[in-house]
């Protein structure tokens, strides 16, 4: 309880202006992208921006209290193992066809490394991790790969969370 | 659950509820339905059966419910669903839960009561984890490694806590309190000539004069067995718990590194991820510092670049003779700095030594030499070695590695000169001691008094009674040299000369003898040690690091270059030294707890002041290092160097415990012979009888020597044991691979049914009421139709023909091949079929034919019937129907597949009409059975890859779908050929790809009629099993005709082939034939696969005829392994 109240005041402090103190009639309320994504949590997070539209409602990136709170529930640490890989998943799933193809991969790539890698690096990156993960041959990774690789993964779990 | 029948009245009012709750399943979700298990279903189906009227199911329900609400938060959905299924729940639970006995809801209501207390205590205890805001804060600004540094400095904070209470409650106290004030005894007293300098600041510096005679040290402590009113053995007390710091130290660190272990056994020795851990875990998304994102960034650029170069590196192995020359030129200069900075410790100890005993003022500088010299080693060290390393051209993490062992060789160098060099000293301490007593021994009567004097002033008594004329000075020998010297020249003046030059040795002797509490000095060589190492820490963090952040900070703008970006940069973090030197400092710290109690006191106070410092330091003026060295995993390896620390600081300890004979003056052991003596004493006088009797029989080797048997025992088993199942792990981890690539590959399937599911739907209702074949009625359906029309071209085709009479096959695969395509006539195929299972002559064959019928007809049946619903059904049929007739035709290509395939229509004969979902889960069934199969013959089928070249060159001339998945898999395994194992994983895989390929067949017109639909799948398909793709991309019959003329010349090939073999390869077939006409499907199933590995083995053996022995007993050796 103590945690939702302050993500509501850290919510609010985003956008004074939209949040209203009272929610007991539960009004629509949509914080935008740019609010957002302009959290220090967020600020320097290369997938912010797809962080934002995963966990929200309309895919843009515009929040309610709801989503919000959804997000920070999904990225502490209580939760589990699965739940935060499939949400990975979703946020690195860039066209979000349920399925990490080589663009996305690429992009994911670009937004981690700034652009600096070249593109054959990048090629070669994606065809490597494709390799590596892809268990059914297909050409791209789908959920159940991600997730059986992000289960070895050691540092996952530490490293996919924000403290807020 | 059964609770399906009890649904009464609110049904409909829960269907509504359903229908909502489906409706937002559709709105708010719609990427729900990609996930697999479908948790909305029964989530939904559960919520409607609450009502009923047995107090248990109730029960149940409400359990269910509350386990709902308990594990909503780890539901994949967005928070307003959760809420709202969260509030029907709870208001089910409420609603009913009144209706149960009392007990139960008070039960229940106790539970959540003590959930919510224990809730609070942890929040409470939370608030009591010293720094955890702090380490927190520096988690989010620079990520979980730096962050890991702090928390194991926190560690390290409680174990000596820990090993502070110990030592404080239960030597320092006692002492304190009840054992024989300052002052009083003369371990206790501070020598007369040094009570002025006592206060002196460079005494107390040095740790002399009041610091030496106090608790700090062992010299303090006194030698009385009992102290106290209640009668407290300090002694053995102080050897206990001597002995308890390390046991403790050992057992935390064990527990800690088995915890640690037990939580990375996920990631065991799983290394085939690196290139997607290090893209998709790369980013830490704790950081939220500008600086630290861009040099994390940096950080994942050079890791991704790093991977690249050794994958390149993997393939072009270069060895440059001048990388080696550099290599080795780097080792010789580690080992000669090493050897050197081991040399300039002993020397430098010898030398403070030598000083001692020469000046009687020392400066400031020759004190603390030695502990100046061993830090001032410690810092530059590290560093140098960096440079070497850099000279080595190392790949990044092997460089870090070496760096860190030789860091760590170099501090243990250093702490083990050290306490070599002193114990020498010691050494010649007593050694010195002893020679002297010898020589005045042999002097005559003066030099009696020297030696009394020299031997020990706790008997004076003695000393009196035998001189009687020296009793007042030998009284006054006792207080002070300086007393003595006095008492002298007072005395007879005949032996005054030479009193007074033995005055002269013993006066200093007396002094040093005090001096030669050789404990307390090597206590206070430690923790000098220990002082200085903070003062060089603190000075280091200030000077290199604040200075020079604020240095790069403030001036880059009036300088030439960039400061930030070029050459001094900020200091960086680097958390793997950095822990180096707190294991260093913790086993300091370990190597001087016997001597110097206070010494983990000390420490506590100092990883106070390095937490502040460290994390003031890193908010402040650095940044993380580029190369992070991997937190979760390092853990461990922290651990293990501290263990590693551990014990090599124990053993120096307990070598002098056991090797040294404790002073005679000082400490709570003085008088006695050795310090472990303590026990034995203790056992001898304060325990009954019969405990020492008991002691001595257990200490005598006859015991001794078994129990240590029976420990090397104890030890091989658990090894052997670990070793066994790390093997059964491995199995086990091979065998989870495998079903999951075949779960996997049944999922799209399972989409593509549930898409088709609507139409499917409105003509298969008596499937629909199924709740398991709900998602697949067409599924369930279609490919028992296909399947039965296909085997019914296929087996006859390649039972009689391919293997008896080649030419028929040939032309009659021809005329159904023409019949086929024409319509689906079914009643004309199992005519021939018959005939040719006739051939085969088994009773087996017989009965198998009147079930194909059975399967032939039914399966038509329905085909007229779906031909009219849905015309691209047909069309992905079509080819299928024709493809048999190919496969017919050439033989052996189909075989392959298509056994069991035909296996799959024996599985599903007698259940076919009875239930329509029976086939689904046998198939399943038969499906993940594969895998263990595989398993468990994989060493034979290793066997047989390595002698399969021959037969890989043979298919290409099968097909080309054949020669492209031939193709696949060569590479495939060119790429795996290193190792044994992974090429068994690739055998593995492989073979259950053909699997793969073939319930695919059987499934390829869901998959098929789902590709029309959105494509998607016709890549996974094509790439698993390429038998599909040719139907896919060939669905129009002139195609497939074409594909058929294509298979011509392969065919000619083959009947020419199988000819020349055909004795062979008849009795292998009537072996297996004989398996098949047992009436088990069960074995039918393993049968069928031993005959797709058959054909292998006789094509094998056609082209190399020397094989041909050799895959006899294989077969057979496959044979026998089904029975």
């Amino acid at each position: 309880r103590k945690e939702i109240l302050r993500l509501f005041h850290r919510y609010r402090d985003l956008a004074p202006h939209l949040v209203p103190l009272d929610y007991t009639d539960q009004p629509d309320v949509r914080v935008p992208y740019e609010f957002i994504g302009s959290m220090p949590e967020l600020k320097d997070n290369p997938f912010k921006q797809r962080i934002a539209e995963v966990f929200s409602e309309d895919g843009e990136g515009n929040m309610t209290l709801d989503d919000f709170l959804d997000m920070f529930s999904v990225l502490s640490e209580m939760a589990p193992r699965d739940l935060k890989a499939y949400y990975a998943f979703k946020i690195y799933d860039f066209n979000d066809d349920d399925f990490i193809c080589k663009s996305d991969l690429e992009k994911t790539l670009n937004k981690l490394t700034r652009n600096e890698l070249s593109k054959a690096e990048v090629d070669l990156v994606c065809k490597k991790v494709l390799n590596e993960a892809d268990m059914d041959n297909n050409g791209r990774l789908s959920l159940e790969d991600f997730q059986n690789m992000i289960a070895k993964a050691p540092e996952f779990l530490s490293t996919f969370h924000i403290r807020i | 659950m059964a609770e399906q029948a009890t649904i009464t009245r609110p049904l409909t009012s829960s269907k509504r509820h359903k229908n909502i709750a489906l409706f937002w399943t559709f709105l708010l979700n719609p990427y729900c339905e990609s996930l697999p298990p479908r948790p909305s279903d029964d989530e939904e189906k559960d919520e409607v059966r609450v009502d009923s009227n047995d107090p248990e199911e109730m029960f149940q329900n409400i359990q269910y419910q509350k386990e709902i609400i308990a594990n909503i938060r780890t539901r994949p959905w967005p928070m307003r669903r959760k809420l709202r299924v969260l509030k029907q729940a709870r208001e089910i639970v409420l609603k009913y839960e009144g209706r149960l006995t009392r007990t139960r809801g008070y039960q229940t209501a106790g539970a959540d009561l003590l959930k919510k207390v224990s809730r609070v205590l942890y929040n409470v205890l939370v608030l009591f984890i010293p720094w955890e805001m702090r380490i927190k804060k520096i988690e989010s600004h620079f990520g979980s490694g730096v962050a890991s540094y702090f928390i194991f400095l926190r560690w390290l904070f409680g174990i000596n806590i820990v090993l502070t209470i110990m030592t404080g409650a239960f030597i320092v106290l006692p002492e304190l309190l009840a054992g024989a004030p300052f002052g009083t005894t003369r371990s206790k007293t501070i020598p007369k000539e040094q009570v002025s300098s006592a206060q002196d600041l460079d005494t107390i510096w040095s740790l002399g004069g009041y610091l030496q005679y106090s608790v700090l040290f062992y010299g303090y402590y006194g030698n009385v067995r009992k102290i106290g009113s209640a009668g407290y053995r300090l002694p053995l007390a102080y050897f206990l718990v001597g002995m308890a710091v390390f046991a403790y130290s050992f057992i935390t660190l064990l527990r800690k590194m088995a915890k640690n272990s037990r939580l990375s056994l996920a990631s065991a020795s799983d290394e085939n991820y690196t290139f997607c851990w290090r893209i998709f875990c790369a980013w830490d998304y704790l950081i939220g510092n500008p600086e630290a994102a861009e040099s994390k960034g940096a950080a994942i650029v050079n890791n991704i670049r790093e991977a690249i170069v050794e994958e390149q590196e993997k393939k072009k192995d270069t060895s440059l003779a001048v990388l080696i020359s550099l290599r080795i030129l780097a080792n010789i200069l580690v080992l000669l700095s090493l050897a050197g900075s081991i040399y300039i410790i002993y020397f430098v100890v010898d030398r403070s030594q030598k000083l001692e005993q020469q000046k009687a003022e020392l400066t400031l500088w020759e004190k603390n030499e030695v502990s100046v010299v061993v830090s001032l080693i410690t810092m530059i060290a590290p560093s140098a070695f960096e440079l070497v390393a850099q000279l080595e051209m190392y790949h990044p993490r092997t460089s870090l590695r070496f760096q860190l062992a030789r860091v760590l060789v170099l501090y243990l160098g250093n702490l083990y000169s050290l306490i070599i060099a002193l114990l020498d000293k010691v050494n010649s301490m007593s050694s010195m001691n002893t020679f002297k007593r010898n020589w005045s021994n042999s002097t005559s009567y003066l030099a009696t008094v020297s030696a009394e004097t020299n031997l020990s002033t706790a008997v004076p008594e003695i000393a009196e009674v035998r001189n009687g004329t020296f009793t007042t000075a030998a009284v006054d020998l006792n207080h002070t040299a300086v007393d003595m010297k006095s008492a002298m020249s007072s005395g007879p003046p005949a032996p005054v000369l030479i009193v007074l030059n033995q005055t002269v040795l013993s006066g200093y002797n007396a002094r040093s003898q005090q001096d030669q509490c050789w404990e307390t000095y090597v206590g206070q060589e430690m923790l000098k040690l220990s002082i200085i190492d903070m003062i060089f820490t603190v000075a280091s963090i200030l000077l290199i690091d604040f200075i020079r952040g604020l240095v790069v900070r403030y001036l880059s703008d009036c300088c030439c270059w960039d400061l930030e970006s070029k050459f001094p940069e900020y200091g960086e973090f680097k958390i793997a030294e950095n822990v180096l030197h707190l294991i260093y400092n913790q086993g300091m710290i370990w190597m001087g707890a016997f001597f110097s109690p206070c010494l983990p006191a000390f420490n506590v106070l100092k990883l106070i002041g390095l937490m502040y410092l460290r994390s003031w330091a890193v908010l402040t003026c650095n940044v993380p290092h580029q190369q992070v060295f991997r937190a979760s995993r390092s853990n461990n390896f922290y651990l293990s160097m501290l263990l590693f620390m551990l014990f090599l600081c124990m053993l120096p300890t307990i070598f002098a415990i056991v090797r040294y004979r404790p002073s005679q003056h000082c400490g709570p052991f003085s008088g006695q012979e050795k310090i472990y003596d303590i026990i034995s004493e203790t056992i001898d006088k304060d325990f009954p009888l019969w405990f020492s009797k008991v002691m001595s029989y257990v200490t005598s080797p006859v015991v001794v020597l078994p129990a240590l048997l029976l420990l090397f025992m104890l030890i091989y088993y658990l090894q052997s044991i670990a070793r066994s199942l790390k093997f059964t792990n491995s199995q086990l981890r091979l065998q989870l691979q495998s079903v999951i690539i075949i779960q996997r590959t049944r999922m799209p399937v399972f989409f593509s049914a549930r898409l088709q599911s609507p139409e499917g739907g409105n003509k298969k209702p008596e499937q629909e009421s199924d709740i398991t074949s709900v998602e697949s009625p067409a599924r369930s359906t279609s490919p028992p139709r296909r399947n039965g029309t296909v085997t019914s071209f296929q087996s006859p085709a390649y039972h009689g023909n391919s293997i008896r009479t080649i030419s028929q096959s040939a032309s009659q695969a021809e005329a159904r091949a023409g019949s086929a395509l024409c319509s689906p006539s079914t009643p004309v195929r199992p005519k021939p079929r018959t005939e040719h299972a006739s051939y085969l002559g088994g009773s087996s064959s017989s009965c198998r034919s009147k079930s194909y019928h059975h399967v032939a007809y039914s399966p038509s049946m329905r085909y007229t019937e779906s031909v009219h619903s849905d015309p691209l059904f047909r069309k992905g049929l079509r080819p299928i129907l024709a493809e048999p007739a190919i496969v017919a035709a050439s033989g052996y290509m189909g075989r392959r597949a298509h056994a069991t395939r035909y296996v799959i229509v024996n599985e599903h004969e007698p259940r076919k009409k009875i239930m329509r979902p029976g086939p689904r889960p046998s198939r399943h069934y038969r499906v993940l059975d594969e895998p263990a199969e595989i398993v468990e013959l994989y060493p034979r089928n290793t066997k047989r890859y390595t002698v399969r070249p021959p037969h890989r060159s043979q298919p290409p001339h099968l097909s080309e779908e054949e020669e492209e998945e031939v193709a696949k898999n060569g590479g495939r395994r060119a790429s795996f050929g290193q190792s044994h194992r992974p090429q068994s994983l690739s055998d593995l895989r492989q073979s259950a790809r053909f699997y793969i390929g073939d319930t695919l067949d059987s499934r390829a017109d869901p998959s098929l009629y789902g590709e029309q639909e959105d494509g998607d799948y016709a890549e996974q398909w094509v790439e698993e099993g390429s038998r599909s793709r040719s139907r896919v991309s060939l669905k129009t019959p002139e195609a497939s005709q074409a594909h058929g003329e294509q298979h011509v010349k392969p065919k000619s090939k083959r009947k020419g082939e199988p000819s020349l073999t055909e004795s062979d390869s008849a009795s292998l077939a009537s072996s297996s034939d004989q398996q098949n006409s047992s009436t088990d499907q069960y074995i039918q199933v393993i049968h069928n696969k031993e005959k797709y590995l058959k054909p292998n083995t006789k094509l094998t053996k056609k082209k190399p005829k020397t094989s041909g022995e050799r895959n006899v007993p294989g077969a057979n050796d496959l044979v026998c392994s089904k029975v």
